[in-house]
């Protein structure tokens, strides 16, 4: 009867509702008709329909859900409690059972036993790989396989480089004899005319050392058109009576002209005849006589005596 | 006999003589569906409940008939020793 009742009385009193039913409302139907097929037939339809008008005096989805949901454990409940129908009785006259934990399937190869023994069983074979050193037996060919996959990858590699060959290194043989500079200075004596040699230094190598020749060296002085001195003596140098003379350092290059300042080589005493040189020496620029060389004109630097004295 | 056993139990003595469906039931419980209808299964298979279907219509009514549930005489005084053991105080002699 009440099957009856389900698929025509109860169908259509919930076709006004159904067309407003969300997917929630859909999930928790769902869940029940799949709750109450698992139950034993006797209670099959009953529960259905039972537990679907408790869902219609559910007022929101989330209820509506967990009662489905509800539904499904309490049918596995029931499930068990059928299987075993001395719980019942004992559960309602006091003594307490955990029933819905009572596992009454005796079967060895159930679900739970298989998934345990499978597990013990992984358990046990890694714990006997670890004991019997299967792990170092099986490492060692990992490298094989590793290889066999990088191989295809040779033929695109690049050429290896060429050895590098760079040139050669030779250690130079040098005769390193490094003798005493023989230095010979030819002081003259003459007033403006030094002849210097300059000073040699040989330097022996493995070839054999040249011939050293002598330059004679001329050193220059004041030239044609160098100014008189007298046209720079100071003024009150004169009105004092200084007189003196003073060594100035000129550097000259072969045309004559000063390459530098002139500077004081050796004072006279007096400051104001020292300017007086120094003015003479830069104003005699390009009036110098250069040094020579062997004839050749070179730059050098030289002392040069400026002298003042009063004329009566 | 377990807690939530006592509480489907005490839902029922507030008013021995009404019929409740087990959506009343678990209002006035608490409990979640997934155990209340187990032990409502259980007691009625045990003598302390009946139940039925709720004489309705569902055409005019607009919606499914219920299942009914309804202490037995045996399931009343049962219960009230239950409750008289934990010295409840739920309005009998205790």
């Amino acid at each position: 009867m009440s099957r009856a009742y389900h698929g025509s009385a109860a169908r259509s009193a919930r076709g006004s509702s159904d067309t407003s039913l969300s997917w929630v409302d859909g999930c928790a139907r769902w869940a029940i008709r799949h709750a109450a097929h698992r139950a034993p037939p006797p209670l099959s339809e009953r529960l259905e329909e039972e537990w679907l008008a408790d869902l219609e005096a559910r007022a929101t989805p989330a209820s509506r859900l967990l009662l489905g949901l509800g539904c499904c454990w309490a049918a596995a409940v029931i499930v068990q409690e059928s299987l075993a129908p001395g719980l019942t009785a004992a559960s309602t006259t006091g003594n307490k059972v955990m029933s819905s934990y009572a596992r009454t399937d005796a079967s060895l190869l159930s679900q739970r036993t298989t998934a345990l023994a499978v597990i013990i069983g992984l358990h046990v074979a890694l714990v006997f790989a670890f004991a019997t050193g299967l792990g170092s037996k099986v490492i060692p060919l990992l490298p094989q396989a590793l290889q066999a996959s990088v191989l295809p990858q040779e033929h695109f590699a690049p050429p290896p480089p060429p050895p590098i060959t760079g040139p050669s290194l030779i250690k130079p043989h040098i005769k390193d004899e490094f003798p005493p500079p023989e230095v010979k200075i030819d002081v003259d004596t003459g007033p403006d005319v030094i002849r210097d040699v300059a000073p040699t230094l040989e330097v022996t190598r493995a070839t054999a050392p040249p011939t050293p020749q002598p330059i004679n060296r001329v050193q220059g002085g004041p030239g044609k058109g160098f100014p008189n001195s007298e046209d720079y003596y100071p003024l009150s140098a004169k009105h004092l009576a200084e007189t003196g003379t003073t060594v100035v350092n000129v550097c000259v290059d072969g045309t004559g002209h000063l390459t530098g300042s002139p500077t004081v080589a050796r004072s006279s005493g007096s400051t104001r005849l020292d300017d007086g040189a120094l003015k003479l020496a830069r104003a005699g620029s390009g009036h110098y006589r250069a040094t020579t060389e062997n004839g050749r004109p070179v730059d050098a630097c030289y002392p040069l005596g400026i002298t003042f004295r009063l004329r009566d | 006999m377990s807690l939530q056993t006592l509480r489907v139990l005490e839902a029922f003595l507030e008013n021995p003589t009404d019929e409740l469906a087990g959506a009343d039931v678990q209002k006035r419980s608490g409990l979640a569906s997934g155990t209340l209808y187990p032990i409502l299964l259980r007691l009625e298979s045990a003598g302390w409940f009946v139940s039925r279907w709720e004489a309705i219509d569902p055409s005019s009514a607009g919606r499914p008939r219920r299942r009914l549930y309804r202490l037995t005489p045996q399931g009343l005084s049962r219960a009230t020793e239950v409750f008289a053991s934990f010295s409840f105080n739920r309005g009998v002699p205790v």
